[in-house]
């Protein structure tokens, strides 16, 4: 077999030969970036329609009317109840999984298996199945219907998640930096705010903005504990694909993406390998 | 200028530290006086950084008491002693400028040996940059922790500790991670700054260059107990253990009898060697540096090898009865092998041990 | 210069002892906020949907334990076909983003890493709900590809487009969790190539092995590990979704979380019992894929790659 200067070259990893990309990466490119995208496009196409007979293929009017429903009433309160719950989720996640995270980041303890276990069966169950069976607590409680306890039901699965995410960073944390300090006459409390959240903040920012997400993209546990009277934006979005209204469904739509895609893009960098990070934005 | 430091006298009496079924010290005896520098000597996992963990008040010691000034710390929190503790790794704050690093422990506690309540802002900057100063660092303040060296920031961390005019400074086998000519320099700048602010120092090292050159006082720890306390020179010439004289390479030893406050030969050796000892009666080892036996002696000895050593020249030899003793010979001295010798062991450069059971 | 040190992790560090609190229950006191809110909500979310299942519905005075509910459900051939439909869903859409994610992976790995690593986590990032939506705006009679069949001719009309939706099958659904899950996969295989990969490879291709052994036989075993356990995750996460079925699925047979609702919201309440027994069929399964889970990935971690 006679080597060619290119493989050998290949072989050794040096592929600087041949340029970087080329015809053919390029095009895989492109046609890898338009399957992924294409669903993406008809959302964007009708919520600008106006009207749109089949079979053309590009709407016949353009209209603002989905735009303009964004700013409607109802969505400006659903969209501001679902922040609400979303970042008091987060918040909350992530002082929960602080704590969490620091127990299993840093100490060993008994039973860590079972730990595990419980942190990671709520993000995966199924929340439909375990929220069937609390409905009937929360009800007594008189939480049914309120944002509290759609907030209370949401922890369920940020709060193992967040842990999770935070107890890796935790265990990436060299404890010596808290010794220091306390040599330095830093009490636990002041050491912690000082010292132990600042080292820890890329990790925190992080967690919070995922466990935003997995709030802001809940849907069955809302329409389950919210009863109805709770009405965050996935829900108005899914009356929205019910109607007839393809606008009106796809400016939602928009509406509703759009701050999941820009915190991925923003904290895509921060989370190379982490494939449990990625686990949360897979599951909804 | 600075005030002038109280240093403190530390007693440490009993201390011992037990995890789980590990000790790692024990029925550890120690005095620094006021002023003193003192090195804390031994192999690694000897119990040394342990040690300076209990006396920091990281770790709450199973056993036995430390005291400052005759006041106990047990029960103390860290954050409260007035005790400053440098670590292996510098640990600046990354977060924080050199500036704000050097100003942590300035904006919680009080310094030591006076002074009002917290110092106000304009006094904080003014003592940081005496002491970045001090440490010749003056001006860097600004920087961020990612931009400095390996030496840098050691300094910085010295100058944190330093600033807070502690009553005790401990170090931590602070220079390990340095280079070899880095090391020097800043084992330098340790004791001038000791000497400049009057403190007590104990310096954990396993490195007995190290200790030999800067301390004024070598405690050396074996196996989590104290093996031997003195001058730097009183482990060369007259090592306190058979453990402490192996580890600072006193590499000859040679059996024999004590009887009546004389060591000797046993066997092929009886009457060959003899030296006056204050060792009891029984088995006994002579130990001796290969620098200090002489050729000019009456014990015979036959060279086994030589080699060159640099500034001298390694002579092995061996006895009547078979027990080997190593000599250094400068160089240029005539030595070849299968010459006969007559080797010196003095007294005041040897020492006599009573030989453990094996 | 300086970056904190990772630590050897508390199983080689011996800590400062605090007076007072030992580790152990230190460690239990940092933990149980956490674990409140996980036996509160979790734990008794699913005993309660167990109990519920089992008979006992105090409120409607039936206090008697029976398998009545799991009797009716197992016999109910609606019930049947939605486990059927299911598993169908669960399995093709998985095995579908699994061979996509991997295929992509390879494709990019060399040289378009970068970008296209970002333009997949986006798509990643958009939840089940919009996914379908898009989906059902792309696939449906009336939908874009539909429109753009008919543009080229290939189509004759809505009657003429396949039905990709509301079907059967469950194509709608299965294309949507393929297209949001590919990514996923892609994002873990990538990660999995590794320049240590690479340098196997090259070692085997020294050594005589073509391009297709050495895919089976050094690529593959390498990243299979990661990707299984990515892929139990998918197959979870597929069987869990409740706005996908619903919008993109017929509503009879319909996968097993719209069946459970719909027997949730069912007027007669002695219907409930079963809704918790379907409730609890999910809840148990699922729980199995977490420890298949989580062995596949200590497995993993005792690997040294």
């Amino acid at each position: 077999m006679r080597e060619t200067l290119r493989d050998r070259s290949r072989a050794r990893g040096l592929s600087r030969i041949r340029p970087p990309g080329g015809l053919r990466t390029s095009a895989t490119v492109v046609v890898l970036a338009t399957a992924v995208l294409l669903p993406l496009v008809p959302l964007l196409v009708w919520s600008v329609a106006g009207t749109w007979r089949y079979p053309d293929v590009v709407p016949g009017r353009v209209t603002r009317r989905g735009l303009d429903l964004v700013l409607d009433g109802e969505v400006v309160s659903a969209t501001a109840t679902s922040l609400l719950i979303a970042l008091t989720v987060a918040a909350l996640a992530c002082a929960i999984g602080l704590s969490a995270g620091r127990a299993i980041g840093l100490h060993r303890f008994r039973g860590r298996r079972l730990v595990q276990f419980l942190l990671l069966a709520p993000v995966i169950v199924p929340g439909l199945a375990v929220t069937l069976g609390i409905q009937v607590f929360f009800v007594r409680y008189g939480l049914a219907d309120t944002v509290l306890g759609v907030v209370l039901v949401q922890l369920m699965p940020t709060v193992p998640y967040a842990a999770t995410l935070l107890g890796a960073a935790y265990a990436n944390l060299d404890v010596d930096y808290e010794r220091q300090a306390r040599t330095l006459g830093s009490g636990p409390l002041r050491t912690f705010l000082t010292v132990t959240v600042p080292l820890l903040r890329p990790a925190l920012v992080t967690t919070a903005l995922l466990t935003f997400l997995i709030s802001w993209s809940e849907y069955i546990l809302t329409l389950l504990i919210g009863g109805g009277q709770v009405t965050t934006l996935p829900l108005l979005l899914f009356a929205a694909i019910g109607s007839s209204d393809r606008t009106a469904a796809a400016a939602l739509g928009l509406l509703v993406v759009l701050p999941p895609v820009v915190i991925v893009v923003l904290v895509a960098g921060r989370l190379r390998g982490r494939d449990d990070a990625w686990m949360g934005l897979a599951r909804g | 200028m600075a005030e002038p430091t109280l240093a403190a006298r530390l007693d440490v009496s009993g201390l011992g530290a037990r995890f789980d079924a590990v000790t790692a010290v024990a029925d550890l005896d120690l005095t620094l006086a006021s002023g003193s520098f003192t090195a804390l000597l031994g192999p690694s996992g000897c119990g040394k950084s342990t040690t300076l963990a209990m006396v920091a008040g990281l770790l709450a010691p199973t056993t036995g008491d430390v005291r400052l000034d005759g006041a106990s710390l047990l029960g103390v929190p860290a954050e409260r002693r007035p005790v400053s503790l440098v670590f292996q790794k510098p640990l600046l704050f990354p977060h924080l400028t050199v500036e704000q690093n050097v100003a942590y422990g300035l904006r919680v506690r009080r310094p030591a040996g006076g002074g009002s309540g917290r110092a106000s802002r304009q006094e904080v900057a003014t003592q940081v940059e005496e002491m970045l100063e001090r440490v010749r660092l003056g001006g860097l303040g600004r920087r961020r922790v990612g931009e400095l060296s390996g030496g840098q920031e050691q300094r910085v961390a010295l100058a944190r500790a330093l600033v807070l005019r502690p009553r005790l400074l401990l170090l931590d086998e602070p220079f390990s991670q340095l280079d070899a000519d880095l090391r020097a320099e800043m084992r330098a700048l340790v004791r001038e700054l000791h000497d400049e602010a009057e403190l007590t120092t104990l310096f954990v090292t396993h490195d007995q260059d190290e200790a030999v050159e800067l301390a004024d006082t070598i405690v050396l720890m074996l196996e989590g107990r104290l093996a031997g306390e003195g001058s730097p020179e009183t482990f060369y010439t007259a090592p306190p253990s058979l453990a402490a004289a192996r580890f600072f390479g006193a590499t000859n030893e040679v059996r024999g009898l004590v009887v009546a406050g004389l060591f000797r030969g046993q066997g092929l050796l009886e009457g060959a060697l003899t030296v006056p000892t204050t060792a009891p009666d029984g088995a006994g080892v002579l130990v001796v540096r290969p620098e200090a036996v002489g050729l000019d002696g009456e014990v015979p000895a036959l060279v086994c090898a030589t080699r060159f050593a640099g500034s001298d020249v390694l002579v092995d030899t061996e006895l009547l009865d078979g027990q080997s003793v190593r000599v250094r010979v400068p160089l240029g001295t005539r030595v070849a092998v299968g010459d006969r010798l007559s080797l010196a062991l003095v007294p005041d450069r040897c020492t006599v041990f009573t030989q453990e059971a094996e | 210069m300086s970056h904190p040190v990772v630590s050897t992790g508390p199983t080689t560090r011996q800590h400062a002892v605090r007076r007072g609190v030992p580790e152990r229950l230190r460690a239990l006191l940092l933990l149980s906020p956490a674990l409140l809110v996980v036996g509160v909500f979790f734990v008794g979310g699913v005993v309660q949907a167990v109990l519920q299942s089992l008979g006992r519905q105090p409120f409607l005075g039936e206090n008697d334990w029976s398998f009545d509910a799991y009797r009716a459900t197992l016999a109910d051939p609606a019930f049947r076909a939605s486990l059927i439909l299911t598993l169908r869903v669960v399995v093709v859409s998985t095995g579908l983003a699994t061979v996509l994610g991997v295929a992509v992976a390879l494709l990019v790995r060399r040289h378009a890493r970068g970008p296209l690593t970002t333009l997949l986590q986006s798509t990643l990032a958009v939840p089940h709900l919009v996914g379908a939506l898009c989906i059902g705006l792309l696939l449906s009679p009336s939908g874009f590809l539909s429109r753009l069949g008919a543009g080229v001719g290939a189509v004759d009309g809505q009657q003429d487009f396949p039905v990709l939706t509301n079907d059967a099958f469950g194509w709608g659904i299965i294309a949507e969790y393929t297209w949001k899950e590919a990514p996923f996969i892609a994002v873990v295989a990538l990660a999995s190539l590794t320049p240590h990969v690479r340098d196997l490879e090259g070692a085997a291709r020294v050594l005589g092995a073509g391009r297709w052994r050495r895919f089976t036989s050094v690529t593959l075993p390498l990243i299979a590990p990661p990707v299984a356990a990515a892929s139990v995750l998918v197959a979870s996460f597929a069987a869990a979704s409740y706005e996908v079925p619903r919008l993109l699925g017929q509503s009879f047979p319909a996968t097993l979380p719209v069946v459970a609702l719909q027997r949730y919201q069912d007027t007669d309440l002695l219907v409930r019992p079963q809704a918790m027994a379907v409730a609890t069929i999910i809840a148990v399964s699922s729980l199995v894929l977490v420890a298949a889970y989580l062995s596949l990935v200590s497995r993993l971690s005792r690997r040294s790659l």
